[in-house]
């Protein structure tokens, strides 16, 4: 296996949204590594102050899965340097390898589809945008069925 | 009280050295090798990373026994993975199939938020591991709606064999891939 991953399929996703403010460093981050290890934390100091932090393998079905959300949203096309800067209310990082290319993107929160509307490059932060609600929703059916939690 | 663990650290370091500083838990030599396998690179991560703390404890459902790859059991259950559902699918046609294995206890048929159509996959929750396995068995390449489902467990006990329950220790980074053949468990 090891030695495929300079191949066709090396594979590796992370993605983290999260700001710091009066309830301290509030964020949720999940990645998924190339042997399937999916690992998920959320931390939010707000009211209760807890951290949730769980990690669990996914099957090569799942693995795939992912695969094909990311070859057809087509973000390894777009380039984030017209996209808004992290600023004080929060920061999204979005890091794909996808077989021979690799894009660390950042920008700042978008809190809806009308706030992309006015920016440089509309459609680069919609495909980013649906990517991550596509992701986030994978993640939270893996995460919410594995530990019958709620995540928010 | 300072969090300082969260600082973020502006790295103007190499490549290599920056993956040094991301160190920790297992596995990362797998993601180290992913990264530095990729040809191009692109994006303002590159210039700016979070010093990530990979110190922490994660939760993680525990091996049952053994240590035999396979599919892992959840908390509550066994949760199978189907994909490649045709876009009109409805929690009804899922129901129908796989309730007749046994009762399903939770279904996830989520939605593409561009399209409002699903998204092609689903997870299905059933109790007991003999439900699952043979649904998984029987309905892995069945029609529905015109389209072969393909049907599998949704989590595994780790890629080797064994593996993935909770923290391993640090390895030493520095270890080539080649020399670490067979990791042997410690039982």
């Amino acid at each position: 296996m090891a030695t495929k991953d300079s191949g066709a399929d090396a594979f590796y996703l992370r993605y983290y949204i999260g700001h710091r403010g009066i309830f301290g460093h509030e964020f949720l981050e999940f990645e998924f590594r190339p042997d399937g290890k999916l690992r998920y934390a959320n931390n939010s100091n707000y009211k209760n102050d807890t951290m949730i932090r769980k990690e669990a393998y996914v099957s090569p079905a799942v693995m795939a899965e992912l695969r094909r959300i990311v070859t057809e949203s087509e973000i390894m096309q777009e380039d984030d340097q017209q996209w808004p800067m992290p600023d004080r209310v929060g920061r999204q990082e979005l890091e794909i390898v996808f077989n021979s290319e690799h894009i660390s993107f950042t920008t700042s929160k978008i809190g809806s589809l009308a706030e992309i509307t006015g920016t440089k490059d509309p459609d680069g932060l919609r495909t980013f945008y649906y990517l991550v609600q596509d992701l986030k929703c994978l993640v939270f059916s893996l995460i919410g069925l594995h530990f019958k939690i709620r995540p928010i | 009280m300072a969090d300082t663990r969260d600082i973020i650290r502006i790295t103007e370091d190499t490549e290599d050295d920056f993956e040094q500083v991301v160190g920790g838990g297992g596995g990362d030599e797998g993601v180290r090798l992913v990264k530095e396998s990729a040809k191009s690179r692109k994006g303002r991560g590159f210039e700016s990373e979070q010093d990530r703390d990979d110190t922490m404890e994660f939760d993680a459902v525990g091996i049952d026994d053994g240590d035999t790859a396979g599919p892992q059991r959840s908390v509550e259950g066994w949760i199978l993975f189907v994909r490649n559902l045709h876009e009109e699918t409805t929690e009804d046609d899922l129901m129908d199939k796989f309730n007749e294995y046994g009762e399903v206890k939770s279904l996830h048929l989520n939605l593409n938020r561009r399209t409002g159509y699903i998204k092609g996959y689903a997870l299905v929750e059933f109790e007991h591991y003999k439900e699952a396995s043979t649904a998984q068995n029987k309905l892995n390449g069945a029609d529905l709606n015109g389209q072969r489902m393909q049907v599998d467990w949704a989590f595994t006990r780790g890629p080797s064999g064994g593996g993935g329950g909770g923290r391993k220790s640090r390895r030493q980074r520095d270890t080539k891939p080649q020399q670490r053949s067979e990791r042997s468990r410690s039982r």
